[in-house]
């Protein structure tokens, strides 16, 4: 029985360090199609790793905002500068609360915010976070938070991900790399945001869908927002304005208000700002720059007014 | 619980070392252990069920200790039927109430009568099929006389719930299982590693093999209307390798995890897909089952003595039985007839019996003859299988329909075809390392043949690192759960 165990264990360390070695030389060498559970993609869309690497040294801000790509597309902050705010945009590509708590567990005393605001998209309260665990994972630096978030979300992709990232990292290979301000008609702008060359929507059909949540985005939503409680500063829920064809077919959109009602201060400006499908919007999720500008003078009232 | 889920590669270790560092010294204690994992097993999945393995278990010892007792042959009939009709009413209510109702109410309505009849919602209990014919077998052998029945109850509960076979077999005769119960359990070095073994390969097979072609077969299946022959053709492969992958992958985790408690089950399956005939391939898929059907329903009924007429009546017999014991649905029926009439010929001219042997032993690549056979073998079988998987008759002829039209030779219609050859080439492999290791019990036995610690090591690690790569993102359960 001695020998049985002690080969277990030594196996075990045999073949984590195989493993190991065998990840580091697959991703490197061997083509993404061969590479199904590991996406380390430095650079990605959405400009996380410029985002990332300024907040780094950006400093205290007056406002935080945090979110999917509606926030890094729809919150502009240089209206918020033009308006005597310090404002940085820590939005990301289908950021779900799970990768919201870990952001702010891990920029929050770097910003020393005195509001946060959280775009709110319904969408991201039932998605498995997978995507955006690997956007962070592999254009942030890895901490415990990362392996915290890794562990909720329970994912073999996110495991290998990350634990690619943090030897290529430690490694040093990633010290030359430098993302280009422009890639194809986005611009990453100083603060975190993302404007798109102007272009314009054609609505389509959206079908009907309902509005669900999973339980560990719920609870990883509750437990920052009791974060932010105990720390004392304000937070501002806000549901960004997406086309009209897009935000009529969730069937049961009272349901949402309501749950996110429970959690303090929240503004659904689908209900409160009336944009265009076509003249606002480049996609179906997402404002154009005029679109843009007409949100954002309207959630400064709010917060003006908060 | 699963045994590719994170619960169960805590659940294991656990349960290995309360095994044999805290109640290694009391038999009876062992065997309690294993009752009380197996009920935490099982109930991980839904406790409300675990009172019917308890009831079943019941009837069934209480039959023995009555048989024990009994010499008059009406009584011991009495009590042999009363397990029987306990068991098989379980399972006929639980598994077939509603395909029955149906077709009552559908036949009546032929005749222009209504039935008055209510559907009911009924939850299947996970590996009912596998343990009601376990306890099953130990009545009837108690009742033959090839079995001492047993005064313990905890050693016949825990044959009955033995957690690593409990939800899908192998189904274990009570002549071979129920002895190692009352057996001291001395550790075993060799046979723990073997268990291991075993173990990784089996979650090879289910985790790369079958849950990668699970994706495709799934959506060839479910959109087969918008798909080309070709691509039917590439999606009745798939689940063909999926439920090998699925099933035989979970009786050799199932195998493995016994050995690691000195228990020895039977062998499920014998590299099936390298069978030269259908007979052949009978003998080595989800042997436990043919072989239980052939112990208590097949010999019973007559077997192969008598008249030719009560051969050909015997196997539809056996293979229509086999197929119903898979679910409730017509297609099952049909994928048993149709596997009967595939093997009528064979019957008729005697050569069901023709391949006793592993192909091509001695040799490494096998002749043109034995390779032609056993491509035609494979393709009957993956016919076959589209009864299995389809959602009902009609979906089946369309599908073969659209195999068998002009579309068979018109390009793929798969959206991601570059997954797919992925996937091509992970079978590939995987069908080169099961004909490497079919004189084995399973695929990678020999690897302890190769003296060299590193090398064996890093081909155990390989296969680590290729689940990890490989596997889908979601766990997904074993087909044969819900039978």
């Amino acid at each position: 029985m001695r020998k049985f165990i002690s080969d277990i264990l030594f196996f075990a360390v045999f073949a984590a360090g195989f493993y190991l070695a065998l990840l580091m030389l697959w991703g490197a060498y061997v083509p993404a199609r061969f590479k199904p559970n590991l996406s380390y993609i430095r650079g990605a869309y959405g400009h996380s790793y410029s985002r990332f690497a300024e907040a780094k040294s950006f400093g205290k801000v007056d406002v935080l905002i945090l979110g999917s790509s509606h926030a890094y597309r729809g919150i502009d902050t240089r209206i918020f500068t033009e308006h005597g705010y310090r404002a940085f945009n820590l939005g990301s590509s289908s950021q779900t609360p799970i990768q919201t708590q870990m952001l702010l567990e891990r920029y929050l005393e770097l910003f020393n915010p005195k509001t946060v605001i959280y775009e709110v998209y319904p969408k991201t309260f039932a998605l498995d976070g997978v995507e955006s665990a690997l956007d962070l994972v592999s254009n942030d630096k890895n901490d415990w938070n990362s392996l915290k978030m890794a562990l909720s979300i329970h994912n073999i992709k996110v495991y290998n991900t990350l634990i690619y990232a943090t030897v290529y990292d430690l490694l040093g290979l990633n010290s030359g790399f430098k993302e280009k301000n422009t890639k194809g008609t986005d611009t990453y702008v100083s603060g975190g945001y993302v404007e798109k060359e102007l272009s314009f929507f054609q609505p389509v059909t959206f079908e009907a869908k309902e509005i669900t949540f999973k339980n560990n985005q719920l609870q990883a939503f509750t437990e920052f927002v009791t974060l932010l409680k105990q720390k004392d500063i304000p937070l501002l829920l806000v549901f960004a304005p997406i086309p009209k064809v897009n935000y009529n077919s969730y069937t049961n959109m009272s349901f949402f208000d309501a749950q996110m009602n429970k959690f303090g201060g929240y503004i659904n400006f689908n209900e409160v700002i009336s944009l265009n499908d076509s003249l606002h919007f480049y996609d179906g999720h997402h404002l154009n720059q005029h679109g843009v500008e007409h949100f954002n003078i309207l959630l400064l009232e709010h917060l003006n007014y908060q | 619980m699963l045994f590719n889920s994170l619960d169960f590669a805590i659940f294991l270790p656990i349960v290995f070392v309360l095994y044999w560092f805290t109640v290694n010294h009391n038999l009876r204690l062992q065997n309690l252990l294993i009752v009380a994992a197996s009920y935490v097993f099982y109930g991980w999945w839904d406790w409300r069920f675990l009172g019917l393995i308890l009831f079943s278990s019941l009837i069934d010892f209480a039959v023995g200790l009555g048989l024990s007792k009994q010499e008059n042959p009406t009584k011991r009939k009495i009590l042999l039927w009363t397990s029987i009709i306990v068991n098989l009413g379980f399972l006929g209510f639980f598994k077939y109430y509603n395909f029955f109702l149906d077709n009552f109410s559908a036949a009546f309505s032929l005749f222009g009568m209504e039935l008055r009849a209510y559907s009911l919602n009924i939850i299947l209990p996970v590996g009912i099929s596998f343990y009601t014919f376990q306890t099953l077998s130990y009545s009837i052998d108690v009742y033959k006389r090839k079995l001492q029945p047993t005064k313990d109850f905890i050693a016949f509960s825990a044959f009955v719930s033995f957690f690593p076979q409990l939800v899908a077999g192998p189904i274990e005769r009570a002549t071979n299982l129920l002895p190692q119960f009352f057996n001291k359990r001395i550790f075993d070095y060799d046979k723990a590693v073997d268990g291991m073994r075993q173990i990784l390969w089996g979650l090879f097979k289910k985790m790369v093999i079958a849950d990668n072609c699970a994706v495709f077969a799934n959506e060839i299946f479910n959109h087969s209307s918008d798909h080309s022959g070709s691509t039917l053709v590439l999606g009745a492969f798939f689940f063909t390798f999926q439920i090998y992958g699925d099933f035989s992958g979970y009786s050799d985790i199932a195998i493995g995890t016994s050995r690691l408690f000195g228990f020895d089950l039977m062998r499920n399956f014998n590299f099936p897909y390298f069978s030269r005939d259908i007979a052949e391939f009978w003998r080595r898929w989800h042997i436990s089952l043919s072989t239980w059907f052939r112990d208590y329903l097949y010999i019973p009924l007559g077997g192969s003595q008598g008249s030719t007429w009560i051969k050909v009546r015997n196997t539809f017999i056996i293979f229509t039985v086999s197929g119903f014991w898979h679910g409730a649905n017509w297609t099952f029926i049909f994928w048993g007839v149709l596997n009967a009439i595939y093997f009528l010929p064979l019957l008729l001219r005697n050569r069901n019996r023709a391949n006793l042997e592993t192909v091509a032993a001695g040799k490494i690549l096998p002749n043109v003859k034995e390779l032609t056979s056993m491509l035609a073998t494979f393709s009957l079988t993956m016919i076959a299988w589209i009864f299995f998987r389809s959602d009902n008759l009609t979906h089946a002829f369309q599908y073969l329909g659209t195999i068998f039209s002009a579309s068979l030779f018109s390009v793929q219609t798969l959206g991601n075809f570059t997954q797919a050859q992925n996937i091509l080439l992970l079978i590939g492999i995987f069908v080169l390392v099961e004909w490497q290791g079919r004189n084995h019990q399973y695929a990678i036995q020999n690897f302890r043949d190769i003296l060299f610690k590193p090398l064996r090591w890093s081909l155990y690690a390989l296969i680590i690192f290729l689940i990890g790569m490989f596997m889908p993102s979601v766990e997904s359960p074993f087909i044969y759960f819900q039978f």
